[in-house]
């Protein structure tokens, strides 16, 4: 005899069109969430393995250096043999464009760091010049344009991701890269050695000829760097696992790993008791059958199995078919993401299987182990139960008594207690779509505020960096001291030591005041004593105590009067390396002149975030409001449709649809509107919680700050999907006939 | 099968307001017999009929089945019981809203390893014509004779009915029982039914009065009355 097969099955197609709005809804945004989740992490892991290869592909060099006067090949042939390595020369030149952005130029490169020509090709003639791609794109210049430098034009024969600049920072003690104003670029021979000496950089990149862990490369590097000191008069060593122009990508790359994998699960988890509990609302619906399929001899198992059916196959197709879309479009929202951020390589799709799990296998594992647990609570009922639809706790109860106020928030009531897990897992939706939404609407608003308390506080318009005391007739230029140090998690700290009765910075009197942003970021209090270190010599520390704060956001700083300055670092009376000044300090020698911080090299960093990350936070919104309108949707829908003999009954009492609508509404709105009320606080708290631990992991501290106009945005917006999600279910009630339902009651 | 109930009790609710529904009931069916369930509301038929249909428990009291104790039996044992010796047939016909009238039956040869054959049940059952029908498309007749042929395709041993004609006009509840009638001769299966309908009695083998929770009078019948004639 041939096992017959579950004759259920056959009602699986039947059951998917007449509930085709529910599954269709929940199939979409799965579908959407998995192939925008897959596209993320195949677009991630293909990139990042383009990065990877990126170091053997190109030869990026294991580090550089900078000397004064060029090494003769005899000193060039001695390092390397002594030191395992293969040197190669990077000379290159600093030159200004006329909108102040500057351009980095290198001789043509064949040995290391050699180019990904993306569009276009090398220069081969004099006056030919590639640039890098992003700042191409970023300054809307393409292939066959002129391009203009230090008052010489040069014509664009291409654009190219430097193997060594994929994140384009212009000096590696910048906080931030930025690819809207710096550049690096190739030209032939003979059109860098028309730039003249002025400002030529004699650098040498090597590379370790055997293979070594880190910390032998850190070691090496020492040693190396000694070896050079020795050799040559060193102005630059920069092994690469500390130029941030090489690693800063790699350790960006896979950041927002973690937040899309708990993006996903979360909201398969909040799916998941969707799928329960309007399937458990089908198995109420449905009691009568299931009781006499129990009583006949139906196992529990092949109860769950059947309800499970549907949830699953829905969830494993639009898996499926979200790969699928991930791998073929959706990637490009990420790869571009990174394209718009980084001057990454040329990359070639990969297959990722821990995508495939983490968007097919664990999803599907969610759903399965979410929708049992609830069902399983219910069919372990006994089938005498069903068969009487006593499947509800209330109905075991006392009936609770409510006499007072009006026939609508009596009825409303009901509604609420009878569905009571249904309008819980809606609470808990809304908090988390509201957790998203202020996440999606929160950062521009936030980096602009951002540059605005900046550029407020900022102490000049002009903070020069000297590379040695030089003087300045300009009048108003105010004399100060700057170093680096670390905290204990190698953190750069600016400290600073300014004159007292300072016309710039006149809060700084007799104590050491610290930026607010470092006070919050660490969770410093005034008191406290702070041990800093030097970078390169971490046993050199600095005991510094704190005295009261300052406002100043752009960086993490020490403000210390300038004698106690001198003290801490022993230096002499009249010392100092830096001018603040309202005036271009145009008297000093520009080779005194390490760099000038101004207004916009302290927004570089929220304006740079902003490029980057600005597409991707309006995705969240989106994301959000198309959670909100599922929720909803499903939820009042099946709140509908458990009540339809209800709804079925007052139409034949002679209430209209939009009446009867209203009764069930009622409930479901007051629920929305407190939820999205409730979410709000929830929201910030989660968010001050999740944004510190982000903002831990990077360098600086951006405020957190939620627009004023965010708040309310949230609740219109929620009541507005809510509006129209009831607009959409007066169909719902339409559509409930009154004879039918009467028909088949029990 | 033979059917065997010693002193079964059954009460609901606690202290004050304790009922005691079934108060000490012993009897034996016989194999292959029709046996109704006749009493009032509240009288404890149904209540009696779904213990010996598993899917509720005596306080006290042993059922055997075939000499073998039912009450003994834990959770996954009594699905099997009823998967593999009962049909089930309920006023309510509670047929799967969207299968077939065939597919519904299937649903009952599906837990059968020996099934009857579908389309001679479906012709037996005058419902051949309709076995592509969904259930909201059948009269309430149509209906219970869908939910009959879902109980007695798996050929059980027993087929337990609860007022299987309580919904129905008189005509087709005639209909109905003499299906009933028809299905125990042709399969030989023990019939027991609950009703409240007295004039039932004569088709049966055998009449139980149930009378608040206890067996009033049990009478047995030499000769049936076939369904088709009777009359109330």
């Amino acid at each position: 005899m041939i096992a017959m097969r579950d004759p259920l099955r056959r009602r699986l197609l039947r059951s998917l069109r007449e509930d085709w709005g529910k599954y269709t809804a929940l199939f979409l945004f799965l579908f959407v969430l998995i192939s925008f989740t897959s596209g993320y992490f195949v677009a991630d892991g293909s990139m990042k393995r383009a990065y990877d290869e990126s170091f053997e592909t190109y030869s990026i060099e294991d580090g550089h250096f900078t000397v004064k006067a060029p090494l003769t090949a005899e000193e060039i042939s001695k390092l390397e043999q002594d030191k395992s390595i293969t040197i190669a020369p990077l000379d290159y030149i600093d030159r200004e464009t006329e909108a102040a952005h500057t351009v980095r130029f290198y001789r043509p490169r064949a040995e290391m760091n050699r180019l990904d020509v993306m569009a276009g090709r090398l220069p081969e003639a004099a006056g030919e010049i590639i640039l890098d791609r992003l700042y191409a794109e970023n300054n809307e210049i393409a292939v066959g344009d002129t391009f203009r430098v230090d008052g010489a034009d040069y014509t664009v024969t291409g654009v190219a991701a430097f193997s060594d600049y994929s994140a384009l920072f212009e000096s590696n003690n910048d906080m931030m890269f930025d690819a809207n104003k710096f550049t690096v670029a190739v030209v032939t021979d003979e059109t860098f050695d028309a730039l003249g000496d002025a400002g030529l950089q004699r650098s040498y990149a090597w590379r370790w000829n055997d293979d070594l862990t880190e910390s032998e490369a850190r070691t090496a590097s020492t040693s190396l760097m000694s070896a050079v000191y020795r050799t040559a008069e060193l102005t630059d060593f920069l092994p690469q696992y500390r130029n941030q122009a090489i690693v800063f990508t790699g350790d960006d790359m896979g950041g927002d790993y973690a937040m899309f994998q708990a993006l996903i699960y979360i909201v398969m988890v909040i799916l998941a008791f969707i799928f329960a509990v309007t399937t458990r609302s089908t198995i109420e619906r449905e009691a009568g059958t299931v009781g006499t399929l129990r009583a006949s001899g139906y196992t529990r198992f092949e109860l769950l199995r059947h309800y499970l059916t549907l949830p699953l196959l829905g969830t494993f197709t639009a898996a499926v078919l979200g790969n699928i879309v991930g791998y073929a479009w959706m990637k490009k929202i990420t790869t571009g993401m990174y394209y718009h951020s980084y001057s990454l390589p040329t990359y070639k799709t990969v297959w990722n299987g821990e995508a495939f799990a983490l968007t097919t296998v664990i999803p599907l594992i969610i759903i399965a182990v979410v929708t049992s647990l609830v069902l399983w609570r219910t069919l372990k009922l006994p089938p005498l139960q069903f068969l009487r639809g006593e499947l509800r706790a209330e109905k075991k109860q006392a009936v609770l008594k409510l006499r007072h106020g009006p026939f609508l928030n009596r009825f409303g009531t009901r509604i609420l207690l009878q569905n009571l897990p249904a309008y819980a897992i809606l609470a808990l939706g809304i908090l988390f779509a509201s957790v998203l939404l202020m996440f999606g609407c929160m950062f521009s608003p936030l980096l602009r505020h951002f540059n605005d308390t900046v550029v407020n506080a900022k102490f000049a318009e002009y903070q020069y960096v000297l590379t040695e005391q030089a003087e300045t007739n300009v009048p108003g230029a105010e004399k100060y001291c700057i170093t680096t140090l670390q905290n204990n998690k190698k953190e750069n700290i600016t400290i600073y030591g300014v004159q007292p009765g300072s016309q710039y910075i006149p809060e700084v009197t007799d104590t050491a005041l610290i930026s607010e942003g470092y006070l919050l970021k660490y969770g410093i209090d005034v008191g406290d004593t702070l041990y800093l270190r030097e970078q390169f010599a971490p046993s050199n520390y600095y005991p510094v105590t704190i005295g009261g704060t300052i406002d100043y956001p752009a960086s993490l700083s020490i403000f210390l009067p300038i004698d106690q300055y001198r003290d801490l670092f022993d230096l002499p009376e009249d010392s100092f390396n830096g001018y603040f000044s309202n005036e271009k300090l145009e008297d000093l020698d520009e080779h005194t002149v390490a760099t000038v911080v101004t207004q916009a090299d302290l927004t570089v960093m929220a304006d740079q975030l902003e490029d980057s990350m600005g597409r991707i936070f309006p995705l969240f919104g989106g994301f959000a409001v198309v959670l909100y309108i599922l929720m909803m949707y499903l939820l009042s829908k099946m709140i509908l449709e458990r009540n339809a003999r209800t709804i079925s009954l007052l139409k034949i009492l002679g209430y209209t649809d939009r009446e009867a609508g209203r009764l069930f509404h009622r409930a479901t709105t007051l629920v929305v509107l407190a939820s999205i009320l409730l979410s709000l606080p929830i929201s910030y708290w989660l968010i001050q919680i999740i944004y510190r631990a982000v903002m831990l992991e990077y360098p600086g501290w951006l405020t957190l700050w939620i627009a004023p106009w965010i708040w309310p945005f949230m609740v219109l917006l929620g009541l507005g999907c809510w509006f129209g999600v009831m607009a959409l279910q007066r169909r719902t009630i339409r559509r409930i006939p009154m004879g039918e339902v009467l028909k088949n009651q029990d | 099968m033979q059917l065997q109930l010693n002193d079964i009790r059954k009460s609901f609710g606690e202290g004050e307001n304790r009922t005691e529904v079934l108060r000490g009931i012993s009897c034996t069916i016989a194999p292959g017999s029709i046996t109704i369930l006749l009493g009032p509301s509240g009288s404890g038929k149904s209540t009696l009929l779904n213990i010996i249909g598993g899917i509720e428990s005596a306080d006290s009291g042993s059922i055997l089945l075939d000499g073998k104790p039912l009450d003994a039996l834990g959770d996954r044992a009594l699905t099997r019981y009823r998967r593999e010796h009962l049909g089930y047939v309920f006023q309510a016909y509670h047929l799967v809203p969207n299968l077939t009238v065939r597919e519904n039956i299937e649903v009952g040869a599906y837990l059968s390893s020996h099934p009857l054959n579908v389309d001679e049940l479906l012709r037996l059952l005058g419902l051949w014509e309709h076995r592509d029908k969904l259930p909201n498309q059948l009269s309430g007749g149509q209906q219970q004779r869908t939910a009959i042929g879902r109980a007695i395709v798996k050929a059980p041993d027993i087929l337990l009915c609860d007022e299987p004609t309580g919904a129905l006009d008189y005509a087709t509840s005639k209909e109905i029982l003499q299906l009933i009638e028809d299905v125990n001769l042709r399969y030989g299966c023990t019939v027991l039914m609950v009703t409240h309908n007295a004039a039932l009695s004569p088709m049966a083998d055998r009449v139980i009065r149930l009378r608040d929770g206890a067996i009033r009078d049990d009478a047995q019948h030499d000769m049936r009355v076939h369904a088709v004639a009777l009359a109330w």
